[in-house]
């Protein structure tokens, strides 16, 4: 199990250095990085005085290995808009990114979940086809759409909840609906066809055979086995909120990290970029180790070899 | 029924958690602004940005403002002004004017302010706009003189524009530029009370301002991102004052009866470049006036902008102090292609591209892609091609743009801002040049400080651009502001967003 977790968290290393590295290359390859943050009215020469101040006149390679040398103290720069230690913005934004992730994601498991299991268990029924409309909307309906006409109708017409920011529970509730409604219907198709391949396995018809409730047979029987491709979904989707709720945060105005990262791109704010790419990177890799870690307490038959 | 009941309890207790509403906030005279994007800093004279200055020039003060009306300078931290000679500045400072410490302003406070923007190591932006300036002499406590390297005219503008906002020289010596880029120290009329990255800045009145305290008790700052979410704010009472409504949803606002709509004629101008830094058409004056002659502003500014604009000849507003009228290039299809026929060009046959931004300037996109079907009408081939911001200016800096390009410039409020940068080869974001006769005006109206020798410059340099016919002058935008009803404030032609100005009626 050590010798598991340690090699494991070797290649996380190398997976966050090699995404750096390409990040690096591809936002260089993108344009001038000084002309954007310097006011228009200036001359030539004072916009180039810059760009050597900041050292983009080197080249390349001098700059990657600056690159890599700061990325190894955890230093990525400062923030060629703000000012700041860009490690530092990014950080900043993470309490807010988490907040909105970790709500939204126990609310398409919420409702994912027992909505697949239900439509499964009650296949071909009206339940079932209304569950089919409900997800295939669900997938179907951009967030941006989604987003402004719950603000339409719930912030402008009835005054029951504000129109971003945030600070309240209150806040939270529209950006959470329109982030999970894509994420649940993805989940709860999947749950839907996992339960059903389960149901029809014999070992669950042994245990109806036996007289065990209907409850325990679907709780215990079917979901635990039906779990691994659930589980595998639900960690993705977690890290696709983290890094991926741009439209959402862009319409609610919520200071994650997803809006700063792109912003940061179209600004071409590199440092940003990198110690955005560095924290998503990170987190992603950590979530997926946690359910390779979840598979084997899941499935004893799962082995964990280095 | 129960759980209906929960549910609506749940629903109302969220709903009361939510911000303050709109009576609320104009008993206790508060005002919530909403901008698409926060500032970049909280120092002064460091970074150029609209949003920023528009933030920070309610915590600090510039040495002269600008008449709302004329946009003449008048006082603000100098009660005058006057030329000793082509070489110096000097300016009388206002006496007993204390910064938000309690630190006193005076030529000390004008002397570190310059120092710091000019010095490198701060990397500001500013340094490239003072860098004439050579020395600030303290005469006394409360008179400074600027000395200049050469004669420099707009030093005067420079002066009452965001370009000089004052920062305190005890606070800067002490703390540093990075304690105060946190928690800033002005003399303005609004103290900083917090800044929360990406959500919102808070600013309380400052009840000693040497103007007088203002009649807003607390402004904040919302920073919303998407122009839907903005509207939709204002119409549900959260925030009092947005920028930037677009002409289509005018009524809507006017409509809502939370909002009225408030539009000024903005000194920022929108042009047509007709590039001639790099090989093509536009190369021959004939083809640059044929299309002077075949674009038609009037029915760009009736059918894309619904009137929201104001026309221009020239490549100067009459916002901007060095403005001189020219005549407009009258919209005549056959004169366009008769031009074009004597440069030996076949209008049927030939082919332009367009380089335009989207979402940058007031229907950026829309205007280039009408202006494509008006140059079609005389058988012009236009192919608009739209590009993301960075881009575009990556385009005009490499001389890699279309033979056209569209772009805005501003707040251009005196005519070295506009002229300089524009009309010469040697400049980043220029699309004309190479006319030695041209550069050597530019070269003598910007030391000209005898003020009817430097407007008949200008006026020459003005003509000459419509003469070389460099663009089709566009326009002045015209910003759209959706105002709560309770608050009385008019926007001004300079972009400034300013709440000193503001007065909230009491519900």
């Amino acid at each position: 199990m050590r010798a598991y977790l340690l090699s494991r968290l070797a290649q996380t290393v190398l997976v966050v250095f090699l995404s750096l590295s390409a990040v690096f290359v591809m936002v260089r390859l993108s344009g001038d990085p000084v002309l954007l943050f310097m006011p228009m009215d200036i001359q030539a020469k004072d916009v180039n005085e810059f760009r050597e101040r900041l050292g983009f006149n080197d080249p390349l390679p001098l700059q990657y290995a600056r690159f890599v040398g700061g990325a190894a103290r955890g230093d990525f720069g400062e923030s060629l808009r703000y000012r700041r230690d860009a490690l530092d913005l990014v950080l900043g934004r993470l309490p807010a990114t988490l907040l909105l992730a970790a709500t939204s994601w126990l609310l398409t498991m919420g409702v994912a979940v027992p909505l697949g299991v239900l439509s499964a268990v009650h296949r071909n029924t009206l339940l079932d086809h209304a569950g089919t409309v409900a997800t295939v909307l669900g997938q179907a309906t951009p967030g941006f759409w989604l987003g402004l006409m719950l603000i339409y109708v719930f912030s402008v017409k009835l005054r029951w909840l504000p129109t971003g920011g945030t600070g309240t529970p209150a806040h939270l509730v529209m950006p959470s609906i329109v982030l999970a409604a894509f994420f649940a219907a993805r989940i709860a198709r999947l749950t839907r066809s996992a339960v059903l391949d389960v149901l029809n396995e014999e070992y669950i018809l042994t245990a109806r055979a036996k007289g065990l409730g209907e409850a325990r047979v679907i709780g215990k029987h079917t979901l635990r086995n039906s779990a691994i491709p659930i589980v595998t979904l639900a960690g993705l989707e977690a890290g696709q909120i983290l890094g991926g709720a741009v439209i959402t945060e862009t319409i609610f105005a919520w200071p994650g990290l997803g809006r700063l990262t792109v912003q940061a791109l179209l600004n071409r704010d590199f440092p940003i970029v990198i110690a955005a790419v560095f924290v998503i990177s990170v987190t992603y890799t950590l979530i997926n180790l946690a359910i390779d870690l979840l598979y084997a307490w899941l499935d004893p038959r799962v082995r964990l070899r280095p | 029924m129960r759980r209906l009941n929960v549910l609506l309890a749940v629903a109302l207790s969220l709903a009361a958690a939510g911000p303050a509403p709109a009576q609320d906030r104009a008993r206790s005279k508060e005002v919530v602004i909403a901008l698409g994007a926060e500032p970049r800093t909280m120092l002064a004279v460091t970074i150029v940005d609209w949003t920023t200055n528009a933030q920070l020039e309610h915590i600090y003060d510039r040495l002269l403002d600008r008449d709302p009306r004329t946009l003449k300078p008048k006082p603000m931290l100098a009660t005058g002004w006057k030329i000793v000679n082509d070489t110096t500045w000097e300016f009388t400072l206002r006496q007993g004017v204390r910064f938000h410490n309690g630190e006193a302003f005076n030529a000390d406070s004008v002397k570190a302010t310059m120092e710091y923007l000019q010095n490198p190591a701060n990397k500001s932006h500013y340094a490239a706009y003072w860098k004439l300036v050579k020395e600030v002499q303290v005469v006394d406590d409360h008179t400074v003189r600027l000395v200049t390297e050469k004669p420099w005219p707009s030093l005067i503008d420079r002066v009452s524009l965001t370009d000089f906002l004052v920062l305190p020289a005890k606070a800067l010596r002490e703390l540093g530029p990075a304690k105060l880029a946190e928690k800033p120290i002005g003399t303005g009329p609004f103290r900083f009370v917090e800044w929360k990255r990406d959500e919102r800045l808070v600013l309380e009145k400052n009840p000693d301002y040497w103007q007088g305290p203002a009649d807003v008790s607390r402004v904040t700052f919302r920073f919303i991102p998407e122009f839907s979410a903005r509207l939709a704010s204002l119409l549900s009472g959260e925030i009092d004052i947005m920028k930037d409504v677009p002409p289509h949803v005018v009524e809507a606002v006017e409509r809502s009866g939370h909002a009225k709509i408030r539009a000024a004629v903005s000194s920022r101008i929108n042009y047509l470049a007709l590039v001639n830094l790099k090989p093509g058409p536009m190369q021959d004056l004939r083809v640059r006036r044929a299309l002077n002659h075949g674009v038609n502003v009037d029915e760009l500014i009736a059918q894309v902008l619904r009137w929201r604009a104001t026309k221009i000849c020239g490549p100067l507003s009459p916002a901007n102090v060095d403005y001189a009228p020219v005549e407009c290039y009258k919209h005549d299809p056959t004169r366009a292609v008769a031009l074009l026929k004597e440069a030996g060009y076949d209008a049927a046959k030939l082919q332009l591209t367009l380089d335009t931004p989207s979402g940058r300037y007031p229907l950026d996109k829309d205007v280039s892609l009408a202006i494509a079907a008006q140059l079609q009408r005389i058988g012009i081939k236009v192919n608009v091609v739209v590009n993301e911001w960075g881009t575009h200016l990556d385009k005009i800096k490499n001389r890699n743009t279309g033979d056209l390009f569209f772009l805005g410039w501003g707040p251009s409020l005196f005519g070295q801002a506009v002229i300089e940068p524009l009309f010469q080869a040697n400049q980043t974001y220029s699309s004309y040049g190479n006319h030695a006769a041209f550069d050597a005006k530019i070269a003598q109206a910007i030391t000209l400080v005898e003020p009817k020798a430097r407007a008949a410059a200008y006026a020459e340099l003005q003509r000459l651009a419509h003469d070389e016919a460099a663009w089709v002058p566009l326009w002045q935008q015209h910003d759209l502001y959706g105002v709560a009803s309770h608050i009385e404030w008019s926007p001004r032609a300079d972009e400034k967003v300013w709440m000193y100005e503001a007065k909230v009626a009491r519900p």
